[in-house]
């Protein structure tokens, strides 16, 4: 999608570079930005509203590698599914109104640095590969591929996360489940 | 060259849809009066205009001139935020509808995965609305619309994909095309997924019989009783453009979409359309309300087995 409007606009003059640097920027610090609030604030429900904003930025980001199909299936299962999910859940907590103080105590202080920690791996993960900056396929991946793929190479992972998906579907079940007397 | 003929151009298709959405939605509310009207032995609104034709005019002028009352205890901005996220992927839903062969704002190659994805967004301002007011009717509106939607999602693209998988594509156009010997809805593989679709698209946009969210008798209004004013017509303009949507894709996937013989391509793309939600003001105005356990039972005990069960006949037969 993203790929069209960007050759319509290159099409008619407009460099490329200039569109991702003048939108990139600006839609990857509001994805960053929903994220902070996401943990900084003290109301559950608008934590879960800014987790959907932020989960539509990184479908987003999708949209700048080109990768349409995964920004689709973003929206529709983190958003229309596991996002729908989340706020049913909070619905029924009966004391999800209460709001939390603002206070700095040692389990604040615990998360922030466990959350250092794992964004200083990622940043030793990320300088290991040089990077180099390669020229995009003019026809994005197809369907077709995506599809045979999912079921020639990726065969045994994709099985593999079904398996987890519905072991964890029964557990959901044996915990929710009433005991009769 | 990048000229502003081009720029003017784009400005004015996003102005022709919106302003399509809107003449849409008032033709559909007052459509919906009379037909409901005729359906009960009574006439509905005469007075403005002929046979009543000009009253949601009258209405639209009425809801802008209302005050905007704000509840004190609402949660403020979710509150205020809540008519946008019910309305805008409604709108934005348009970008791939198919309206003949050259009027379509873009034939995305993941058209009908970008519908699913965009409509799914809906229900999350159905909650805000819900959560924000601080209303305890709004609040259980708001939960029975959310387990409503998405009970009835799974039946719903599950039928959508039988469509993908017999037309071998995602875009919306290369739908159309496939159905050009025959209408998918007269096809052995696919009548099933037609039916399936039909009705969970009548409870995925919160219609009688499956309107538990917004049952008058029970919850007021449910979600939408705290807002008047303009933002209360956000919500019924989203909920108008959300019975256009499923309709339009009902014809771009069952009903052979833009073609057919005489007519110009979006003449027969709208009368096959509003043909089908004549149909949902039908089946409105005729059932009563199911119960909210007759509602889940439906959905998980019978809809979404024979829908899986047809997903995976339809597949055996595209095999051999």
């Amino acid at each position: 999608m993203l790929h069209g409007l960007l050759q319509f606009l290159s099409n008619h003059g407009i460099p490329q570079g200039l569109v991702i640097q003048a939108t990139f920027y600006g839609i990857a610090g509001l994805t960053v930005l929903f994220a902070f609030l996401v943990v900084m604030s003290r109301d559950i429900f608008h934590s879960a509203v800014f987790l959907v904003l932020t989960l539509f930025g990184v479908a987003c980001v999708y949209l700048y590698l080109d990768a349409e199909f995964l920004a689709g299936v973003q929206i529709l299962i983190y958003i229309g599914a596991i996002m729908t999910l989340f706020i049913f859940a909070i619905m029924l907590t009966s004391d999800a109104k209460t709001r939390l103080a603002r206070k700095i105590d040692l389990r604040i202080a615990l998360s922030a640095g466990a959350a250092l920690a794992i964004f200083a791996i990622f940043l030793k993960i990320i300088r290991l590969d040089a990077w180099q900056p390669q020229t995009l396929s003019p026809t994005p991946l197809g369907l077709t591929q995506i599809g045979k793929s999912l079921m020639t190479d990726f065969g045994l992972p994709f099985e593999v996360i079904s398996l987890l998906s519905l072991a964890a579907l029964v557990g959901a079940i044996v915990i929710g489940k009433v005991e009769k007397k | 060259m990048f000229t502003f003929l081009n720029l003017i151009f784009m400005v004015m298709a996003g102005v022709m849809v919106l302003g399509f959405i809107a003449v849409s939605a008032m033709f559909l509310i007052w459509w919906e009066r009379k037909v409901s009207a005729h359906i009960q032995n009574r006439y509905g609104p005469m007075r403005v205009g002929w046979h009543g034709a000009l009253q949601s005019v009258a209405d639209v002028i009425k809801l802008l001139l209302k005050e905007d009352i704000r509840p004190t205890k609402a949660d403020a901005w979710v509150w205020w935020l809540a008519p946008f996220f019910a309305v805008v992927p409604s709108v934005m839903a348009f970008v791939v509808i198919p309206f003949s062969k050259e009027l379509i704002p873009r034939d995305l190659n993941i058209g009908v995965l970008y519908i699913m994805a965009i409509t799914s967004v809906c229900v999350i301002g159905i909650f805000m609305a819900g959560w924000g007011s601080n209303n305890k009717y709004s609040l259980l509106g708001g939960m029975r619309a959310a387990a409503q939607i998405i009970s009835y999602e799974l039946p719903l693209i599950l039928s959508m994909i039988t469509v993908v998988m017999v037309a071998n594509s995602l875009s919306m156009q290369k739908i159309v095309e496939a159905q050009s010997r025959c209408w998918f809805i007269f096809h052995p593989n696919l009548a099933l997924a037609g039916l399936i679709y039909i009705i969970a698209a009548t409870a995925e946009v919160n219609r009688t019989p499956f309107d538990i969210p917004e049952a008058e008798s029970e919850l007021v209004a449910g979600f939408h009783t705290e807002y008047s004013g303009m933002k209360f017509a956000m919500f019924f303009l989203g909920e108008y453009t959300n019975v256009f949507i499923v309709s339009a894709i009902a014809t771009t996937l069952f009903l052979g979409g833009w073609k057919g013989p005489l007519l110009p391509p979006i003449a027969w793309f709208l009368i096959k359309t509003y043909g089908i939600i004549t149909f949902l003001m039908w089946v409105r105005w005729t059932f009563p309300r199911l119960r909210v356990d007759q509602l889940m039972g439906f959905a998980w005990k019978f809809l979404t087995p024979v829908s899986f069960l047809n997903l995976a006949i339809v597949g055996l037969l595209l095999l051999k």
